[in-house]
């Protein structure tokens, strides 16, 4: 009895260990993605605050409806995540979170074509330069997100609960990270 | 912190899973020391080429010159010029120290000094190498590109790095490199970060860490943390190069909107001042413990020391605009700079009075590493106090750009840096392959590398002050700097002894791989938690997890009996 009692405080003490070193390891890794597009954004404000007037050589800002479909999109999307996080033997959370999330990345590419069809072009100036190489890098992190919740999605099956449990708790991290970041890129470059 | 005891695996049975694709720390640390001595190789070739040109300008560089360059009969050419001084630094600081420093001596020595028995993600280190790996491939290839490599100083300031100053692939792919090397790095960051949280044996609480560990700790955060201001810098450079964004195009080139080349300089220094920190950090922690570990005392105020070094590291964030106060920056800002950069002198001061508190009145053993270590103490001394000249703005003003800055940054950056590798690399050699070193090359390597660099670095700020510029092609077609020929001679001679003397460390090493006496399990006499376990390290590291109870510098306690040091396990005599 008493044999089988301490192999379980060892079993839980194991998994308690797990699930430090998933989220210690996942908070380090968002810190620095987080650095990643702080940069980004003090670069934008640093070409912001600089100028006499913005946006910069006569532009006029983008038509918020698209980005604003996006910032739905992809705050839905989390909402779904949490769903799915409080019961993740029900995959129509996830399923709705996938299907969101690329619900974003096209609206993205539409907003991307609509922008070079009113003729603003990654090389016409400064404020179109900002406004390409920031969603696509966001974007870029959104495929690898994508892959990773489709990774959730067809792996599921192998792996212990416990296990599975963490990658959730992970990769949502990552996910509602990447809904934050979009929420700061939307209102400081595009509403503000 | 909870504690959990990893898995012991079964010992890797093919070649390709034990020495290739391997999961092991302490392998994994080898392939980053073999890569960074290769590279070494490369980069002091290099600075010996650059050497060689700024001594016998118009003279064919010896042996080799005629079949490197055959269009100009083995004179180094002009843009070869700049492509060299380029590359020497970006491979010195990321493909050299980086791997071995923090690679190799991060990869080996934190599992086995906190009591683990690999790193906490094994297959996230085997991936940080391997990328190490495709970005060094990258690097090289860029040499083969048709206007050949990167050619814009390591710092690569626009508009010298953007399409105008740079029009070969050559500056993209060595922006792809960096990009790449930095997600390596971050990745070990990561898992290094994670590992000293989370695994560090029972008993051992952050202080119990040998300093080491803390100098590798503290360099993992500023990586994680500033590696990505780079990767940003990078990126925007590359989205420059290749798609056309006008992110650092200025003037006559932005017609429409405008870019702002300075910005690139912004992000660039606020990753390149903790940079700094990060390639010296390490080596100040190894140079702490082995004091200590060869006066045979404990480490004077080890604690001090830990929490100097973390005050360092916080500043370190915050000064890096001391790298650009000919920028036109306001005045109001570069003396912000000035007194935040002159503050991080106290931390300094306090760990190096640490350092000469720990040998003063030990009974020194001057065993290679500790010659190494001394040597640190020595050119790190030197280094730094030169650091407050370019620390004040008026006379950085005139002192900026010359050779004073790079002799300052060689001996903080290269000289402290080296010497603290080696010390590592003499006295971990026993647990990483289980044989000795020879002490007597080892002392001839250590002599000759401190006369000859000495002799190359305090020329360097010779010239500087006299007003020699760095990364001119041939300074003496002006007049005034004609004078500084026979002291560059003097340099050049240095540095072709220093590059002699490395081969006595080549052969050593090489030769001790197979041929050394056996080393026993702790020769060195030292009580951290690696010298527990057998020579070399077995791949699980610990049989048992040890329970950590006493600090790691607990030698020369009178209690002690029968000898003058105890072990990390055991109780406080």
């Amino acid at each position: 009895m008493v044999v089988v009692m301490a192999k379980q405080n060892i079993l839980s003490e194991k998994e308690q260990g797990e699930e430090i070193i998933s989220s210690v390891g996942m908070i380090v890794t968002l810190i620095s993605f987080a650095m990643l597009f702080a940069t980004l954004m003090m670069g934008f404000a640093m070409f912001r605050f600089s100028a006499p007037v913005w946006p910069p050589a006569g532009m006029t800002k983008p038509s918020l409806i698209i980005p604003s479909l996006s910032t739905l999109l992809i705050f839905l999307s989390s909402l779904c995540y949490f769903w799915y996080e409080k019961n993740i033997a029900n995959k129509k959370g996830l399923d709705l979170t996938i299907f969101l999330g690329l619900g974003f990345m096209v609206v993205q590419a539409v907003f991307w074509h609509t922008l070079s069809s009113q003729g603003i072009y990654v090389s016409s100036g400064i404020f179109p330069s900002i406004i390409y190489a920031f969603t696509w890098i966001h974007a870029a992190h959104i495929v690898v997100a994508l892959s990773l919740l489709l990774w959730l999605r067809f792996s599921g099956a192998t792996v212990k609960v416990k296990q599975a449990q963490l990658r959730v708790a992970s990769v949502g991290k990552f996910w509602h990270f990447l809904g934050i970041v979009w929420f700061i890129m939307f209102l400081t470059i595009f509403v503000l | 912190m909870a504690f959990f005891e990893q898995h012991i695996h079964d010992a890797p049975k093919t070649f390709l899973s034990k020495y290739v694709i391997s999961f092991d720390h302490k392998v994994i640390a080898k392939q980053f020391l073999w890569y960074g001595i290769i590279f070494l190789g490369i980069g002091g070739m290099m600075a010996l080429m650059i050497r060689w040109t700024l001594a016998f300008p118009g003279e064919p560089f010896p042996v080799i010159g005629h079949f490197l360059f055959p269009n100009t009969n083995g004179v180094v050419p002009p843009d070869t010029y700049a492509m060299l001084f380029t590359l020497h630094g970006t491979i010195m600081i990321f493909y050299a120290i980086t791997p071995i420093l923090i690679g190799a001596f991060g990869n080996f020595c934190i599992p086995l000094m906190i009591g683990a028995r690999d790193m906490v993600f094994p297959t996230l280190n085997m991936l940080s190498f391997w990328l190490a790996f495709l970005s060094a491939v990258l690097l090289l290839a860029s040499l083969f590109t048709p206007l050949g490599g990167a050619a814009g100083g390591w710092v690569s300031y626009p508009t010298l790095s953007t399409t105008i100053g740079s029009p070969g692939v050559g500056q993209t792919l060595w922006c792809l490199a960096i990009f790449v090397l930095g997600v390596s790095s971050t990745m070990g960051a990561v898992n290094y970060i994670a590992t000293i949280i989370t695994l560090r044996a029972p008993g051992m609480g952050y202080f119990d860490m040998p300093l080491t560990v803390w100098g590798l700790w503290l360099t993992a955060i500023l990586n994680a943390l500033f590696l990505p201001v780079l990767g940003a810098g990078v990126m925007l450079l590359i989205f420059d190069r290749v798609f056309g964004t006008t992110f650092f195009l200025a003037g006559a080139a932005a017609t429409s909107g405008s870019g702002d080349p300075v910005l690139f300089q912004h992000v660039f220094w606020i990753f390149g001042h903790p940079e700094v920190y990060i390639l010296i950090l390490p080596a100040w922690g190894i140079v702490s413990d082995l004091l200590s570990f060869f006066a045979r005392k404990p480490a004077f105020g080890a604690r001090s020391t830990a929490l100097s070094m973390t005050s360092i590291t916080i500043l370190s964030t915050v000064v890096y605009g001391h790298h650009m106060y000919t920028t036109q920056m306001s005045p109001l800002l570069t003396q912000s700079f000035m007194m935040l950069t002159m503050t991080i002198s106290i931390p300094s001061a306090v760990f190096f009075a640490n350092w000469l508190g720990t040998i003063w009145k030990g009974a020194i053993r001057f065993s290679t590493p500790m010659l190494f270590s001394l040597g640190v103490v020595f050119v790190f001394g030197l280094g730094g106090l030169t650091g407050l000249y370019l620390a004040t703005v008026s006379t950085d003003l005139y002192l900026h750009d010359t050779y004073f800055v790079v002799g300052h940054f060689h001996y903080t950056m290269a000289a402290s840096v080296l010497l603290g590798g080696f010390a590592g690399t003499y006295f971990w050699f026993p647990k990483m392959f289980g044989r000795m070193m020879n002490e007597t090359l080892g002392k001839i390597h250590f002599w000759i590398s401190m006369l000859g660099l000495n002799g190359i670095f305090m020329g360097m700020m010779i010239v500087g002050y006299a007003g020699m510029h760095r990364r001119i092609y041939n300074p003496f077609v002006y007049e005034y700097l004609q004078k500084l020929i026979p002291i560059n001679m003097f340099i050049t001679i240095s540095a072709i002894t220093m590059g002699f003397g490395q081969l006595f460390f080549v052969y050593n090493f090489v030769n001790s791989l197979w041929n050394g006496p056996k080393a026993s399990q702790n020769p060195w006499e030292v009580g951290t938690l690696e010298w527990t376990i057998p020579s070399p390290a077995p791949h699980y590291n610990f049989d048992i997890i040890p329970v950590v109870k006493c600090g790691p510098h607990e030698i020369g306690n009178p209690n002690l009996k029968g000898r003058d040091f105890q072990y990390q396990t055991e109780e406080l005599a």
